[in-house]
């Protein structure tokens, strides 16, 4: 592939990553957030590939096909599934307004950038923009767990955060090495799977899982 | 073909087998055999690290430090399997769980061993960090074991905090690998800590700075620093009090394994970085520590922020860096695991025996449970820091370390909290002690109870008074090694 033009690829990815990590922060039911969540891991899966296309990395293109499964279909399927029989949890609730998030999530791309400038000039890979970009999802995904009040956002966005962090990976050492990768792939699902069973006891319990009503253990 | 790490893994992930198939009543045997056996296996492999042979082959690194983090494991690993046991059959007694639950508990029970075995025994940083992903999976279910709204809050909140934070202990890992990964290219070892330890005077410096921060912040969350640690007096409290022992003696001691590995990569690309920063969560650590210890009513989130408190000394031992207080601090992490797994248990009876964790209303246990409450006097006596218990040595060696490194504001801060945990401790404990027991009270019986305490608290005594020559040898090799490097 050209350069220039995977060039423009990777960019568009990065882009795209990070306004859906805005797009699911004004999303209020939990199917569109869901959405929002696959199709992000969509750019993440296809980043993989162009970069493993571009520098010859193939072991990218493994871990492409694994985002793919994994984050694209195995999780959010799962976790619709999971939506769908807490019939209490479609709407999310937040502490916050959508005006409010959208504005913060806005300070904290810039914060981002602020805080990964340093780090630009000691990285020299074709993704430097990567960099930053990544660290604005890992803290807008921080965010929205956070302010989110329903069990499954808050999963939701603990996943957003994982894959800005493969982003940042991808971009600044091209993956790390496969067995790691393997693991921490493992280890997503099963946070997917534990989640969920743990939404499903605090629905039973509750009766509801917004998580404003766990707040009983105090001082 | 060498298999020892493989067979120190094998043995609890067979016993979780096992404990899932074997006839009703059998699984408590089990993980106490299991846990025993992990034990004996592992000494060997340790005693060799402790003699200065590293155990490296495939992706395993066993060296002195770690070996040091394994058998404190297998330790609390046996002792909280026996105490488990009469645990869980009152527990069934009173109609709060069933056989079932038993049988799940032993399973993951023995799960959470080997995941927080394998955190110690690994050589690859990226694996490490799956490992202690796995131990909150795991212990996820442990500590939400009760079912209660209250031990699902906690679990849930154990769960999300310690996810986050270790997620973001990843993104320290990820930077660490960008720069090696800078020198070493695409050897499929740049995240191997030996190899990472040899290039680290080479590392990126700014990149270096900026993982240690996310890396203590991630960890840091997993092994209780203020102001990461809102998760631990929840999940301590809420879970079944032998897993509390568990996670307060092992778990958060391999969060800080992770820590002190990466401390020595710190410390030789920029000297001096990750020492003050230890040295900061340790003291904020202690100072909000004592606070809450003060006006504690729970007596399971007194003995976690005790915890929480002790995980501060430790860290500013580290910090401090010269090798005595450095010895001293891998001292203190085996007098605080032996020592407070010791006041749990006997926490443990007294919640028990009275049926409430608040300890306004437990009066007269000295007439009720004698033998209880001699251990639990003698393990807050210990656990406070008074001689001639093992808790005292450690701290006294730490502050002498700080005295003899010029950092005389510190020794006189971490006097001053341990002063004030004093005060608290023995006011809360003491006061239970005595009056008139009130109330329906029924004492837990049976020796796989007393057993475990009596064990701990002759540990504690005993390297109170008296420290094995081997024992301090293989203590000052550690320290010397480390701080070489530091």
């Amino acid at each position: 592939m050209d350069a220039a033009i995977s060039g423009n690829l990777i960019d568009l990815c990065v882009v795209a990553m990070l306004l859906l990590s805005m797009l699911a922060m004004t999303t209020t039911r939990i199917a569109q957030l869901l959405n929002a969540f696959a199709v992000q891991s969509l750019f993440l899966a296809f980043l993989a590939f162009v970069i493993a296309d571009s520098t010859g990395h193939t072991e990218l293109f493994i871990m492409g096909g694994i985002t793919f499964a994994v984050k694209v279909i195995g999780i959010p399927w799962a976790m619709r599934n999971t939506a769908m029989r807490l019939h209490a949890g479609r709407e999310i609730d937040s502490t916050m307004g959508i005006p409010g998030s959208l504005l913060v999530s806005a300070t904290l791309i810039i914060v981002a950038y602020l805080v990964t400038e340093p780090l630009m000039a000691t990285v020299d890979t074709i993704a430097r923009n990567c960099l930053a970009m990544s660290m604005s999802v890992i803290l807008i995904g921080l965010f929205m767990m956070v302010t989110r009040r329903k069990a499954m956002a808050e999963a939701v966005g603990l996943l957003i955060m994982e894959n800005g962090l493969f982003l940042g990976v991808m971009s600044i050492s091209y993956g790390m090495p496969l067995v790691v990768e393997m693991g921490i792939f493992f280890d997503v699902l099963m946070v997917a799977v534990i989640v969920g069973i743990f939404a499903l006891r605090i629905n039973k319990a509750f009766d509801s899982i917004d998580t404003s009503v766990l707040r009983r253990l105090k001082e | 073909m060498m298999i020892d790490v493989e067979i120190i893994l094998l043995i609890p992930a067979a016993a979780a087998l096992l404990s899932a198939v074997s006839p009703k009543g059998r699984a408590a045997s089990v993980s106490v055999i299991g846990s025993a056996a992990v034990l004996i296996a592992s000494i060997p492999m340790c005693i060799r690290a402790f003699e200065g042979t590293v155990t490296e082959y495939g992706m395993w690194y066993v060296d002195g430090l770690s070996s040091l983090f394994i058998l404190i494991i297998g330790m609390i690993g046996v002792m909280s399997a026996m105490y488990s046991r009469g645990y869980l059959l009152r527990d069934k007694e009173e109609g709060e769980i069933g056989t079932g639950d038993i049988r799940q508990y032993h399973i993951m029970f023995n799960l959470f061993l080997a995941t927080m075995l394998s955190v110690c025994v690994v050589s690859s940083v990226g694996v490490m960090w799956i490992a202690i992903e796995m131990t909150t999976l795991v212990s996820a279910f442990l500590v939400g074991f009760y079912r209660r709204n209250s031990a699902l809050e906690a679990a849930w909140k154990y769960l999300m905090i310690c996810s986050v934070g270790i997620t973001l202990g990843l993104v320290g890992i990820t930077l660490v690998y960008a720069s090696s990964s800078h020198i070493l290219g695409d050897d499929p070892g740049a995240l191997n800590w030996p190899i990472l330890f040899e290039a680290a005077s080479g590392l990126d410096p700014v990149l270096i700075k900026m993982a240690f921060v996310f890396i203590i912040i991630g960890f840091g969350t997993k092994m209780g620093l203020v102001p990461m640690h809102t998760w631990l007096p929840d999940a301590h409290s809420q879970s079944p009090t032998p897993i509390s022992a568990m996670l307060s003696a092992a778990l958060l001691n391999c969060a800080l394994y992770a820590i002190l590995r990466f401390q020595m990569i710190a410390e030789a690309t920029v000297p001096g970085f990750a020492s003050a920063l230890m040295i900061g969560f340790g003291i904020l650590s202690l100072a909000v520590a004592g606070a809450f210890i003060l006006i504690s009513k729970d007596i399971k989130r007194m003995l976690a922020y005790s915890s929480i408190e002790h995980m501060g000394i430790i860290t500013i031992g580290f910090g401090i860096g010269t090798p005595l207080a450095v010895f001293g601090a891998l001292f203190h992490i085996i007098a605080h695991s032996v020592t407070k797994s010791l006041v749990f248990f006997s926490a443990g009876n007294v919640i028990q025996g009275y049926g409430t964790r608040d300890m306004d209303s437990v009066r007269g246990l000295g007439k009720s449970m004698p033998g209880t409450a001699f251990m639990l006097g003698a393990g807050t006596l210990a656990i406070v820091g008074l001689p001639p218990f093992s808790v005292f040595v450690g701290e006294i060696t730490i502050l002498s370390g700080a005295i003899g490194a010029g950092m005389y504001h510190i020794a006189l801060l971490i006097a001053a909290f341990i002063v004030l945990v004093f005060a608290g401790f023995t006011r809360n404990i003491f006061s239970m002690m005595r009056g008139e027991p009130s109330g329906k009270i029924k004492a837990p019986r049976g020796i796989l109870r007393m057993l475990p305490m009596t064990v701990l608290f002759l540990i504690t005594l005993f390297l109170g008074l008296f420290m094995p020559e081997q024992m301090s040898d293989a203590l000052w090799s550690i320290a010397d090694w480390f701080t070489g490097a530091v």
